[in-house]
């Protein structure tokens, strides 16, 4: 699709987004609405992520990441170039859009010289780089592997928002339940409450900040609190990009190996 | 050979400032000290070293090099400057070239080698050094295509290195030989053409699992252990002997759910076996077998264990070895306070000489340059090597600042 094109879709999308009414819009509805947003074929950013722990000391992450979309199912690699521990580190995966299906995860590790394959299930609840996101939240969470409830329409600093409760369908999961503010002019959350096993609050992801490039919405500082350790995790996504040209080889084990 | 190598690398660096290309440096410097929990509780280990990793990058290729700067207060001869790994490395779509000094590593294997013959290992503090200091570079070129599913590439060791073993009479890790004994284990073959390690592996990486196969043209570079008598010098001589062998394997790797199941078998063609005697040694075939679970539990909880497995063909009672042996391997991790401090145990069991080794060990991450680490190692058993190192079973500590 030519990009002036596709820019021009991306904001009729969102425009039209708005002026949905609720009526008749389910829960699930407004998450594949979120999931729908346009962001491109191909990707890629520069993450970096400050790691506060209650006595304040920092720690930071510094990432690269591309990711492609292949059809419904989505490629993503992750060069780790900050600390120098780990600098060098690589992260394939390919996640399905098939709920049924496992996403194929491979790690590289430079001190062993050797790529890892993982287990695509089970560290979705691992919390990533040491970080307060799980790889289930940076990744792409399938829609049908929760329940989704639209419980109200509310403002969030101004802006509207519908109001979502999403409730995981297995019990394997570290939340019970989470409640997400989602923008309705760019299809973002503002905010997302979730709720640990016992019902309290676990951890409070605020979106500090979005941004609009190329036509295409994205944030480009989030922040997640876990309220029960204080622990705090900023991310902040810098050198946005969209549609720009990757191919399939970008998304390879030799390439991981290979490092940025 | 090694002059050759440093004209290759000179060339390269020179080449690539005078581009002004990006230049990357960076390294740790670590400290690592052993005691035996035992009288006499000597030390097993003293040691503090100063890596320095050098990248530069030009167009699509890069050169890398990495050096260590070693203080060893117990063994002499590891004290100075080692090259660690230097490579000149070109890639675009269809081609990936490395040549010089590099390690390579093949498989699926945690620390245990079927296919992974290639580099050696460096036993001379048995297994104290992280595992990339263990691994032991080779002089080499290595060529890959770089495919979306399929990975192949051809390797050549024109000097090929064999394992470092610990027979200073100085070190603690040395394993019981007769006094005066002259030692004469060679660090590699001559340079010569049909002297080098050649091979190739093929690796498919798909949706629902991964495989490679593979074949090298190799030696035992663990040596077999021969002794004889020298006359002259009026002395028993240990040598350790090296033969050509061929190796064709392959390996798989499959995610189960929250499980990967890893497997590896090789067959040894002429493999070098020492008899009991010690007197001389015979060339078989073996065939050698590895399975592996790792279980990722969640909530940062890993779980590994592996069984090998070797089997001796055309056997004969002189062998030292039995016909079938075989040995496990465990990893049990935990990290928590948001992964700045990861517990770990580690354990391998050579269940043939019921004998065993065990490692408890914690890292924390004080900051993002620097890590503490501590622990304990165990060593126990009826009978072989692994048995006989109980008097070194040991407490440690390391500090690592990384720059």
């Amino acid at each position: 699709m030519d990009l002036k094109m596709f820019k021009k879709g991306a904001i009729l999308v969102v425009a039209m987004a708005s002026l949905v009414a609720a009526e008749g819009l389910s829960g699930r509805d407004v998450i594949q609405k979120v999931k729908d947003r346009p962001d491109g074929d191909t990707r890629s950013s520069e993450l970096s992520m400050t790691l506060i722990n209650k006595a304040g000391a920092k720690r930071e992450r510094k990432i690269t990441s591309f990711a492609m979309d292949v059809g419904k199912d989505t490629k993503q690699i992750m060069f780790f170039r900050y600390p120098n521990d780990v600098k060098g580190t690589g992260f394939l995966t390919v996640d399905y859009d098939d709920i049924s299906k496992d996403d194929d995860k491979w790690l590289y590790l430079p001190a062993m010289k050797k790529t890892r394959r993982i287990s695509g299930k089970s560290s979705k609840t691992d919390y990533f780089m040491g970080s307060d996101f799980t790889y289930d939240d940076v990744g792409q969470r399938n829609i049908d592997e929760d329940t989704h409830t639209l419980l109200r329409e509310e403002k969030v600093d101004g802006v509207d928002c519908w109001v979502i409760e999403s409730v995981p369908k297995k019990n394997d999961e570290i939340f019970s339940k989470k409640v997400s503010w989602i923008r309705k002019d760019c299809l973002i959350a503002a905010k997302v409450e979730y709720y640990d096993k016992l019902g309290k609050l676990h951890r409070f992801l605020k979106v500090e900040k979005v941004t609009q490039v190329d036509g295409f919405w994205a944030i480009a500082k989030m922040s997640m609190e876990n309220v029960q350790t204080n622990h705090k995790t900023i991310l902040e996504f810098g050198d946005l990009k969209f549609n720009i040209p990757l191919d399939a080889k970008t998304f390879t084990v030799p390439r991981l190996e290979r490092g940025l | 050979m090694a002059n050759g190598w440093w004209l290759v690398v000179g060339l390269a660096a020179a080449t690539a400032f005078a581009q002004e290309s990006p230049f990357q440096f960076n390294g740790f410097v670590d400290t690592y000290h052993a005691v035996q929990t035992q009288w006499p509780h000597d030390l097993t280990s003293s040691r503090t070293r100063l890596r320095t990793e050098m990248r530069v990058d030009y167009e699509d290729a890069y050169l890398f090099a990495s050096l260590n700067a070693v203080h060893n207060s117990i063994l002499d001869d590891r004290t100075g400057v080692q090259l660690q790994e230097a490579y000149l490395n070109y890639s675009n779509n269809f081609l990936e070239v490395r040549a010089g000094r590099q390690i390579v590593v093949w498989g699926v294997a945690d620390g245990l080698r079927v296919t992974d013959l290639i580099s050696p290992v460096d036993y001379t503090e048995f297994m104290s050094s992280d595992y990339d200091d263990l691994r032991m570079a080779v002089d080499g070129f290595r060529v890959k295509y770089p495919g979306e599913r399929v990975n192949a590439e051809i390797v050549y060791v024109p000097a090929p290195r064999y394992f470092q073993m610990p027979i200073q009479a100085e070190n603690p890790w040395r394993p019981d030989m007769p006094e005066n004994a002259i030692l004469d284990f060679p660090e590699g073959p001559d340079t010569r053409f049909k002297n080098g390690d050649f091979g190739t592996r093929l690796s498919f990486f798909l949706s629902n699992f991964d495989f490679s196969v593979s074949a090298l043209h190799t030696h035992n570079q663990s040596p077999v252990t021969v002794a004889g008598y020298d006359f002259e010098k009026d002395s028993i001589v240990i040598r350790g002997v090296h033969e050509t062998m061929t190796m064709i394997g392959g390996d798989i790797s499959m995610p189960l759910g929250e499980f990967v199941i890893r497997a590896e078998v090789a067959e040894y063609f002429g493999e070098a076996l020492g008899y009991k005697s010690n007197l001389d040694y015979a060339r078989k075939n073996t065939f050698n077998a590895l399975g592996g679970i790792d279980w990722y539990a969640g909530d940062n909880w890993t779980f590994m264990v592996q069984y090998l497995h070797k089997y001796i063909a055309d056997y004969t009672d002189e062998l030292a070895a039995e016909k079938n042996s075989s040995e496990m391997t465990f990893r049990i991790s935990k990290e928590v306070l948001n992964n700045t401090l990861k517990l770990s145990l580690y354990g391998m069991l050579d269940i043939d000489n019921l004998a065993y080794y065990a490692r408890a060990a914690g890292d924390y991450a004080v900051t993002d340059q620097v890590t503490l680490s501590a622990g304990y190692d165990h060593f126990g058993g009826k009978r072989g090597q692994l048995a006989n190192y109980d008097k070194n079973c040991e407490v440690w500590a390391k500090a690592k600042y990384y720059f």
